[in-house]
């Protein structure tokens, strides 16, 4: 099966409610409160991050998707991570820490930091799609009363992003059977075939929009409230998980394995 | 009044810097009719269509369904009332699985949810598909892509059924079964289409679209006749 395909049945079973133990919305609160206190975390302290890693590998076992798996899908936000910290080496030659007698800059040390914020929010967000589906995430999302368009957003996104990878699959489709077995392009075709993707799948989207609109969308897709409240297990599971968090954010670990100390 | 008649005044429209598509459109579909709406390619059928339901605008001329002129203002509760079925059933399918796009339409309604579970039921089980409630769309056959398509619009209730090619790629049993589900609607209905068999089936009467016009308005037979030399003039 092409890469396309693949892509597009993962895309819908992402959306498919997921048969775990924890109910979607533990499962979200938990995922929010570990993003919330990975952000908290001092760009200076990159040893602390380290420690919060603790969470995604035991999540990534605990819901038995396996951390090296995780890990390897969360390096797709690392171009993104880049861009947004690769200045602060740059501009930022302030002393930092010595490893080894080797002055590393302050600007280094936030730009490690930002990756691994970036890296252990990825991975917690991933390990959330692997315990809740996309739907019951954005339905437990509604039900923490996080905005209605915030949450249409999310479901329009994924919508749609199945909608260019059905597009992109005609269209290499129609390209193989006129390709006599040949799979190079070059780079102007590459180009003329990008655009016209954009071209297509926004005209797709708007079919989609038209039929909608057909049937009474007033901007706000209705969300199913699965009913899935969360139960006792669930709810010992989040308090268990927040605490342990917190603990990984605040005990002084540093002071207690000193080599950890640069 | 009846809620399901349709009626087109003086409709004229143009796409936004384009030429006009459609021109001094004078037509009414009263309450039960079933009518056919014929032509060649780009005649302007669907464009037609669309502004039955508050989609698409008249340039100059206006739109009624029962005593409701369609505008922006009365779009929503014109989509109450007038049910439309699209050319491509993918486009209307768009949730993870066919019950949660049949409650899509009931569900923008605001109807409490046993309503929309009693709708959504009654709407698979019209158009012979209960088994297939909680499937995903994209693993239907085309067949059962657009008993699904229908379903949606169906679980609406609406007073006009509007369609647009809804036989495009169905075999023989999808076009038999299409024909069952469709004679089983009561209301009014509003078919674009080449398949003059499923509009034999269905339609007693027919509009015949050229060029933006109405050419005549008429019963099918007559329809089809005149249609058959306009294919042979071009």
């Amino acid at each position: 099966m092409a890469k396309l395909e693949k892509a597009l049945l993962a895309l819908n079973e992402f959306g498919r409610s997921r048969k775990s133990d924890i109910s979607p919305v533990a499962a979200v609160i938990v995922t929010l409160f570990y993003i919330v206190i990975v952000l908290t975390v001092p760009v200076s302290d990159p040893q602390r991050l380290v420690w919060m890693a603790v969470y995604p590998v035991m999540m990534a076992e605990y819901c038995g998707a396996g951390f090296v798996r995780i890990f390897i899908k969360s390096l797709w936000v690392l171009p993104f991570v880049i861009l947004i910290g690769i200045f602060n080496p740059i501009f930022d030659h302030n002393p930092g820490i010595k490893i080894a007698e080797v002055s590393v800059s302050a600007g280094w040390i936030s730009f490690v930091s930002i990756i691994l914020r970036g890296l252990l929010s990825m991975q917690s967000l991933i390990i959330l799609g692997y315990m809740a589906g996309f739907l019951d995430i954005c339905s437990s999302l509604r039900r923490i009363h996080i905005p209605r368009i915030l949450v249409t957003q999310l479901l329009l996104s994924y919508r749609y992003l199945s909608v260019l990878i059905e597009e992109a699959l005609s269209m290499r489709r129609a390209r193989q059977a006129r390709g006599f077995g040949s799979d190079k392009l070059s780079l102007s075709l590459w180009a003329a075939l990008v655009g016209q993707l954009l071209v297509r799948s926004a005209d797709r989207a708007s079919s989609i929009h038209r039929a909608m609109l057909a049937r009474g969308f007033d901007g706000v897709l209705p969300l199913v409230d699965r009913g899935q409240s969360p139960d006792k297990n669930s709810i010992l599971f989040a308090i268990t998980v927040c605490v342990a968090v917190a603990l990984l954010r605040w005990l002084p670990f540093d002071s207690w394995f000193g080599f950890l100390n640069f | 009044m009846s809620h399901h008649y349709i009626s087109f005044e003086n409709l004229s429209f143009s796409y936004p810097k384009g030429p006009e598509v459609l021109h001094d459109i004078n037509l009414r579909i009263t309450h039960g009719e079933r009518v056919a709406l014929l032509g060649l390619n780009g005649s302007g059928k669907s464009t037609l269509l669309l502004q039955t339901n508050g989609l698409l605008f008249p340039s100059s001329g206006r739109v009624v369904v029962g005593d409701v002129p369609v505008t922006r203002k009365t779009a929503p509760e014109v989509r109450r009332r007038v049910g439309m079925v699209f050319q491509n059933p993918d486009d209307m399918l768009f949730m993870p699985t066919v019950a949660d796009d049949v409650a899509f339409g009931p569900r923008n309604m605001k109807l409490p949810e046993q309503e929309v579970t009693r709708r959504v039921n009654n709407a698979l089980e019209a158009v012979g598909i209960p088994s297939l409630a909680s499937s995903p769309s994209f693993m239907l056959s085309g067949g059962q892509r657009r008993a699904a398509a229908i379903a949606t619009v169906l679980s609406m209730e609406p007073d006009i059924l509007v369609l647009d090619e809804p036989s495009a790629n169905l075999d023989m049993r999808a076009c038999k079964a299409l024909v069952k589900t469709l004679s089983e609607f009561n209301h009014t209905i509003l078919l674009a289409t080449h398949d003059l068999e499923l509009a034999r089936n269905l339609t007693p009467r027919a509009i015949l679209l050229h060029e933006g016009r109405i050419l005549a308005d008429t019963s099918l037979d007559e329809a089809i006749g005149i249609l058959s030399q306009l294919a042979d003039s071009h």
